[in-house]
């Protein structure tokens, strides 16, 4: 048989794969029925026998590459990444995250050092030198501070459910209680601008472990100082109670996870750094495959941080309780970091 | 068999992924470079900002009543569109963005098996690293304030890779593929009135099945080269085509018509090797007419 005679022949099927093809991108193979899935793939069998034959049989480099780009295209929509379930969500989130974190606990260490140790002597030499302030933070946000955590209350009673208060708001506007509507709303701005303010710096305290660390170190030391400063100084001006009793409870999440995120970010760094016996390429893909995850568990981390810091770390309630629920929360991140998935353990 | 032995190591050269499929064939897929990349980012970058207008516009109504919540929405929003919209569409889509779509774009991973949850998320997540520098630019009003990445250790690394990755695709082990779609190609366009070359003019020497099927391609895309143009560049190869063929009769056809010695030869061997029938059933071994091969 001869080229065109083959060609004459394999078209009608050939086109009629191409059809399938072009429906398949369309729908997912879910909704495909066992027997058109069988007769997707015996098609695609088919043609990459086809394929084969050409190559073998010199018939040319547009057949070739005719066919080649059919069956690949093909081979993207037939084989699909297997579904996700949630199961596997809950899985990750109640075992497989905080085990990864345990197996790479150094990395963690690292960059919790280098987050907490500059925010501590931030913190120190400023409480006890508030001018050594303006050289940190910038004016602008010296005077929100003063504000924020001065001596003007902002809010007064009306304490738990956000979610009462914004279904209130919406029936009626701001004629009565103006107050408790402006603080829901409030909360709700702050939740929005906490997750995608802090988990995205935590996102990109990660990615940016990839150019050799130094950008993970960077944002580290850069976020420890100014949140040390911010401490400081507000200490300074003799808010303690009011500071403390704010950022106790959510900075088990926040401050953990950026430590975390920070971690994930100096494994990249590391294995391009040090990558032993292996190539450089080979150590960052072993690598990466697990600080992914711990970089995903760390937003998590921080979405929830963002949650508890807007609705629950300013709700307006004696200080007290804060301070118990914020000491319970410390206990229970790192219960949940040193202790979850420990019998699984494989 | 030879061929298909030849094929990768010649690809591996050029800017192609090889690959064994579970169908025992090796698939070739053109690797998308920084062009066609940045061309689909565009698009999408488009669709992620308008998403944005819209979401702006659509909050503006909102924080009529509830101003702290349109404010939250669109952070929340912000945060979607800058690290979940990749991510989810490249899961989702099978490795593609709508602007990787439009494209004709597709993520694999490098071992041509689809793009998997967790090297989405890997490689998504690293472009913050491989965005930067950012180029600033500040709007009229102050606050406003665009950052356009410039990818700068996304395209040394991609310059470096072997296979056009940048940092994100390096570490989660995928590769950017262009999905064309070729056509069928053409007929080789072969008059009727052209007749085979007489046995006695040639020498026992049969070409190569490739030489064929240069020549198949040359005539199929005849059309594309101007009449003098087309003589000029078959010139060479008729002439090294007669001498390997022992072509014995008019000199004057490949000198001067060097195109229609090609034609004549195609007409010769097509229907010879037909004739042959290398592995037909009987059936097949009918001769044709003349033109056949022209159809």
């Amino acid at each position: 048989m001869n080229k065109q005679q083959f060609i004459r022949r394999r078209r009608p099927v050939w086109k009629a794969f191409e059809k399938r093809v072009d429906h398949l991108r369309g729908i997912s193979l879910k909704r495909m029925t066992a027997k058109e899935i069988s007769e997707f793939s015996r098609l695609m069998r088919e043609l990459a026998n086809d394929l084969a034959t050409i190559r073998s049989r010199d018939w040319g480099q547009s057949l070739v590459d005719y066919l080649n780009g059919l069956l690949a295209r093909g081979h993207n929509a037939f084989y699909s990444a297997p579904p996700g379930r949630l199961n596997q969500v809950t899985q990750f989130l109640a075992a497989g995250f905080p085990r990864l974190l345990r197996a790479n606990v150094g990395y963690f260490l690292v960059a919790a050092a280098l987050f907490f140790l500059p925010g501590a002597i931030a913190w120190t030499v400023i409480q006890n030198d508030p001018s050594l302030a303006t050289r940190i933070l910038p004016p602008q946000a010296m005077e929100q501070f003063d504000q924020m955590y001065g001596p003007t209350d902002k809010t007064d009673p009306d304490s738990d459910g956000d979610d009462t208060e914004e279904t209130s708001t919406s029936e009626w506007s701001d004629d009565e209680d103006d107050d408790s509507n402006q603080f829901g709303e409030e909360r709700a701005a702050m939740a929005g601008f906490y997750v995608q303010h802090n988990v995205g710096i935590a996102l990109q305290c990660f990615a940016r472990g990839v150019l050799l660390g130094i950008g993970t170190i960077y944002t580290l030391l850069y976020n420890g100082i100014v949140i040390g400063a911010v401490g400081g100084y507000v200490l300074s001006l003799g808010h303690t109670e009011k500071f403390v009793s704010f950022i106790i409870s959510h900075g088990s999440f926040e401050l953990t996870a950026i430590a975390i995120a920070g971690g994930a970010g100096l494994m990249l760094g590391d294995a391009l750094l040090h990558p032993g016996n292996r190539t450089r390429g080979e150590a960052l893909l072993e690598r990466s495959s697990q600080a992914v995850q711990i970089a995903a568990g760390a937003a998590v981390m921080l979405m929830i941080a963002a949650l508890i810091e807007a609705f629950w770390s300013p709700a307006p309630i004696p200080a007290i309780y804060k301070y118990v629920v914020g000491t319970l929360l410390w206990l229970v991140v790192y219960a949940y970091l040193f202790l979850a998935g420990r019998n699984h353990a494989a | 068999m030879a061929s298909a032995a030849v094929s990768p190591s010649v690809s591996s050269g050029s800017l192609d992924l090889v690959i064994e499929t579970p169908e025992n064939v090796l698939l070739t897929w053109q690797l998308a470079g920084p062009a066609w990349r940045l061309a689909a980012y565009a698009v999408d970058f488009a669709i992620r900002a308008s998403f944005l207008v819209a979401g702006c516009i659509a909050m503006t109504v909102v924080a009529l009543v509830l101003p702290g919540t349109a404010i939250g929405s669109l952070l929340l929003l912000m945060f979607l569109l800058e690290w979940g919209y990749t991510i989810g569409f490249e899961y989702f889509w099978q490795g593609q963005t709508p602007g990787k779509r439009l494209c004709g774009l597709r993520v694999i991973q490098d071992n041509g098996q689809p793009l998997s949850w967790w090297s989405a998320t890997l490689r998504n997540l690293l472009r913050a690293g491989d965005t930067i520098p950012f180029l600033l630019i500040y709007g009229e009003h102050a606050g406003l304030l665009i950052l356009i990445p410039c990818y700068g250790p996304a395209l040394i690394a991609m310059l470096l890779a072997p296979r056009l990755q940048r940092l994100g695709d390096l570490a989660a082990r995928t590769v950017v593929v262009h999905e064309k779609r070729p056509e069928l190609p053409r007929p080789p366009m072969i008059l009727d009135k052209i007749d085979a070359i007489p046995r006695d003019e040639l020498g026992s020497r049969l070409p190569r099945p490739a030489t064929l099927a240069l020549i198949d391609e040359f005539l199929a895309r005849r059309e594309v080269l101007s009449y003098e143009r087309g003589h000029a560049l078959a010139g060479p190869f008729a002439e090294a085509l007669a001498r390997s063929l022992g072509y014995r009769g008019d000199p004057q056809l490949v000198e001067q018509y060097p195109m229609a010695f090609l034609a004549r030869v195609h007409v010769t061997f097509a229907r010879q090797r037909d004739a042959d029938g290398d592995d037909d059933s009987p059936a097949r071994r009918r001769p044709r007419k003349a033109g056949a091969a022209a159809s």
